[in-house]
């Protein structure tokens, strides 16, 4: 890299430049003492050594044209106390950080200081710098850097260093932190309300005499109403309407035009008029609409601002649930020694005990206890699940009825906790596609507008002086750009937190803007339609014996196999003792001695010829999808056994919900043409293919898209991946499959395909809920506008017309947040034989 | 004309008082206390 030494001067040269305000900071630079050194061609003065550093530091790095891009000056640096070096040591005990096995780190920073698109650009670029560094991502909104290194090359201390070199500071990320910030934004702007709205019904009475005299009152009582009016508005202009400025200020400096431009030109030109008129005793004021449109914009903020945290929320009530601590046993099996540590530095192989009601601190695999587990979190199911040793329990779920001894398997960011927290939080550091286009039409629309309101500034000039502050304070005013620049981000927020809250996480930004216009959704088959494993349908005896002993038998026979078959049998009962010699013959079955006697189990007709017997009356009549296991011995038939795939509970209702929203549903899958007819059957699938191998089903999705058809994949994200990736949108049912395997647009936590319907609709109705805003938006404007500009429109009027029309698209954004009850309600109901106490509440 | 003068030192105070209670939290749980009522758990109390 290019090292430019930046000539640096005494600090008592006389030579120094006259520069009022720090070249960095932006501070006023102490008299007599200043820093100075060459950036970006020119002498610069500094107020302190401190952001001399900082600027030095830039320009060595040759990313000194953050001088050129930035919109607001930096924050003066923190005085150099390395606290830094602490931190390597805190991420190491707290398990923040997890380095891989090739020592890649990754880590969440929450980066205090960035106030603008610039500092996200200089962060990241700085970051990139720093050796090792491979992959700097940072979220404007949320102020988080993900940050990818080489844990072998830099500590995390020399990354926290580095960001604090160029001014800003970065921490480990910690929820709570968050927290402490969104709440003070979020009081801040309620203060800021309140006093608004407050000051504007006081300004309401004083202006009321005005309103409602026939003949006017007299002149010096009219210039006192107006001067408590304007010491009044003066708070609101200066305090509560700061926010607009401070956004029209930096929009100017980035050179683009947003949506605080025409209302802080709209209340300031209006408040200096009004001043005026105050002052010099002529002319109109327009204090109550000054207030009353601030107030009222304030009010639609704060509710966006409300709708956006609480979607923030849903997701960082993921993270929460995780425990802080955990009990370890360190002498397992001696119980008595129990030490409390930080759950985050648990280690694989680790015993804790989970006490009833505490959340598991780690995944890990029960040793003893019974106990019920609520997976809410991670599958979105209420019902608790039973769980005994041996089996697998899951970070952030709660054991609810009695203590539970767990070896860990997976703890901190290794759990399945952690990797649905990571994939959130991917998913909400990226911009849909939509979230650019209404950013860059919100331009193209406050430019248009400007000039309008110049046009009508300059023609009311020529016809009526008197009225043109008027008009064009009611043009600049009565203009709602609020549906492209307020209520888009909040009705996508909204509609991804009411998602996230059922589990549905959109992985790529556009997701759900696709699954928003699909017309065709495209199932899978195994592992999504139906749950993937044989299960034992009937049995079918011949013989004296009883059912239960037959299956005994038959399980006696297959417990040394691996086919799937096997399962179906050892599953539904415990083997039969006394089995043996037992000879397992590929693609026809198994057999075995019992009782002295040879035993064959498996295909009917390798099972018949040990006998010779035709098959018996009956065994035509089987359901031609279900697989048929004979057992026989050398004297007759003796049972046939029956098998299938079961359908998965709610696969009939997502089947009809598709339906219901006018989507075609077809089915494709690898298995036998019967055995896909039937499902599509049992599922009332009109269209469905069997015997597809990976790539007829991609060939298939294929043609579908070429017939015009936006299609949706559902898989379960493992298999089927050339089809899933030829889809437009591709769901994956997540179920146990470890994260990484998971390769969809949008994965459905757990296992219930019910969602995928919730999914699509979620999706469609987030849509339509943006495309009325935009069609309110447009039918508003194109109404409002001329309107004003024919000076049809007071100042008040064309102010309470542009609030009310905020409000109205930003409430229509927040009904999403609401959109889970109704659709939980009606599945269950729909689901259930009866109804559940749950839904009936 | 007294009365002018005092609806805005009224109205100063009673934003004042509105701060004093954001800033002491008393918005930031909308919700929760309406809840709280609710729930049987009153071995704090």
């Amino acid at each position: 890299m290019h090292v430019a030494a930046a000539a640096v001067h005494d600090p008592a040269s006389a030579a120094a430049p006259v520069q009022a305000a720090c070249f960095h900071c932006g501070e006023p630079n102490p008299p007599g003492r200043t820093w100075q050194a060459a950036i970006d061609g020119a002498e610069r003065v500094f107020c302190c050594a401190g952001c001399r550093g900082v600027a030095q530091t830039l320009r060595a790095a040759g990313l000194d044209a953050f001088y050129t891009r930035r919109s607001v000056t930096s924050e003066r640096p923190v005085e150099a106390r390395d606290e830094w070096a602490a931190y390597d040591a805190i991420a190491e005990t707290t398990g923040v950080l997890r380095p891989g096995p090739d020592g890649e780190c990754e880590i969440s920073l929450l980066v205090e200081g960035i106030r603008c698109a610039a500092c996200v650009w200089l962060n990241e670029s700085y970051l990139r710098r720093q050796s090792g560094v491979t992959e700097v991502s940072i979220n404007f909104a949320t102020r988080r850097a993900r940050v990818r290194w080489d844990g072998r090359k830099s500590k995390l201390s020399d990354l926290l260093r580095s960001v604090a070199a160029i001014g800003y500071r970065a921490y480990p990320y910690d929820p709570r932190r968050r927290e402490a910030l969104a709440r003070a934004e979020s009081r801040r702007l309620l203060t800021r309300t309140a006093i608004a709205v407050l000051m504007m019904m006081q300004v309401m009475m004083f202006s009321v005499p005005a309103y409602i005299s026939d003949d006017g009152i007299a002149p010096e009582h009219q210039a006192l109403l107006d001067w408590a009016s304007l010491v009044l508005t003066l708070p609101v202009l200066l305090f509560c309407a700061a926010p607009f400025f401070k956004g029209a200020l930096r929009d100017l400096r980035l050179r683009r035009l947003g949506m605080d431009i025409p209302i802080a030109l709209g209340i300031g030109g209006a408040f200096v008029a009004s001043a005026w008129a105050t002052w010099s005793r002529s002319g109109a004021v327009y204090y109550d609409s000054v207030t009353m449109f601030v107030a009222l914009l304030l009010v639609a903020r704060y509710l966006e601002q409300y709708g956006r945290h609480k979607a923030a929320d849903t997701i960082e009530a993921i993270a929460r649930e995780l425990p802080q601590t955990g009990d370890r046993l360190p002498r397992y099996p001696d119980a008595s020694i129990v030490e409390t540590v930080v759950a985050s530095a648990l280690a694989s192989g680790d015993v804790v005990r989970v006490p009833a009601g505490a959340a598991f601190p780690a995944d890990g695999c029960v040793l003893d206890g019974r106990s019920s587990v609520e997976e809410a979190v991670l599958t979105g199911e209420s019902r608790p699940v039973a769980r005994s040793a041996g089996d697998r329990v899951l970070a952030g779920s709660v054991n609810r009825e009695s203590p539970l001894l767990v070896r860990v398997t997976a703890a901190g960011d290794a759990t399945q906790l952690a990797g649905v927290v990571r994939l959130v939080d991917r998913a909400a550091s990226q911009r849909p596609r939509i979230a650019r286009l209404t950013d860059r039409v919100a331009g193209a629309f406050v430019c248009a507008l400007l000039v309008i309101a110049a046009a009508v500034a300059l023609t009311w000039l020529a016809l009526d002086p008197s009225r043109a502050v008027a008009v064009t304070f009611a043009v600049l005013v009565v203009s709602c750009p609020c549906a492209l620049s307020l209520a888009t981000p909040a009705a996508l927020a909204a509609g991804a937190g009411a998602l996230a809250r059922r589990q549905i996480v959109a992985v790529r930004p556009d997701a759900l803007e696709t699954l928003a216009r699909v017309t065709h959704v495209v199932l899978d088959k195994t592992g999504t339609l139906t749950l993937g494993a044989l299960r034992l349908n009937d049995v079918i005896a011949f013989g004296v014996r009883d059912r239960q002993a037959l299956v005994a038998l038959a399980s006696a026979l297959e417990q040394g196999s691996s086919h799937p078959i096997a399962a179906a049998f050892t599953d539904a009962a415990p083997p039969l003792a006394g089995v043996h010699d037992i000879l397992a013959v590929p693609g026809c079955g198994v057999e075995g001695v019992c009782d002295g006697v040879r035993h064959r189990l498996g295909r009917p007709a390798w099972v018949g010829a040990l006998h010779g017997h035709a098959l018996p009356a009956g065994a035509a009549e089987l359901p031609p999808d279900m697989i048929v296991t004979a057992l026989a011995d050398e004297r007759g038939w003796l049972a046939f056994f029956v098998l299938g795939d079961e359908l998965k509970p709610g696969a009939r209702a997502l089947v009809e919900a598709l339906k219901r929203l006018h989507l075609d549903v077809s089915l494709l899958s690898g298995d036998r043409e019967e055995t896909v007819q039937h499902v599509a059957a049992a599922t009332g699938i009109a269209s469905a293919r069997g015997g597809a191998g990976p790539e007829d089903k991609r060939a298939a999705i294929a043609r579908l898209q070429a017939a015009g058809a936006i299609v949706a994949m559902v898989g379960d994200g493992i298999n089927d991946a050339p089809s899933l990736a030829q889809a437009d949108v591709s769901i994956s049912l997540a179920g146990a499959a470890p994260l990484t395997q998971w390769t969809a647009d949008i994965v459905v936590l757990g296992t219930d395909i019910g969602r995928v319907g919730d999914a699509i609709a979620g999706a469609s109705r987030t849509f339509s809920v943006i495309r009325q805003n935009l069609a309110w938006a447009f039918v508003y404007n194109v109404v409002a506008i001329p309107l004003a500009a024919a000076g049809l429109l007071t100042p008040l009027l064309a102010a309470l017309g542009m609030s009310l029309s905020s409000l109205l698209v930003v409430a229509n954004a927040l009904r999403l947040t609401r959109m889970h009850t109704s659709a939980r309600r009606a599945t269950s109901l729909r689901e259930s034989p009866a109804i559940v106490p749950e839904a009936a509440a | 004309m007294l009365l002018v003068p005092l609806s805005i030192v009224l109205v100063f105070l009673i934003g004042a008082a509105f701060w004093w209670s954001v800033g002491s939290g008393q918005f930031d749980d909308l919700d929760g206390p309406a809840h709280r009522i609710l729930e049987d758990d009153d071995s704090h109390v």
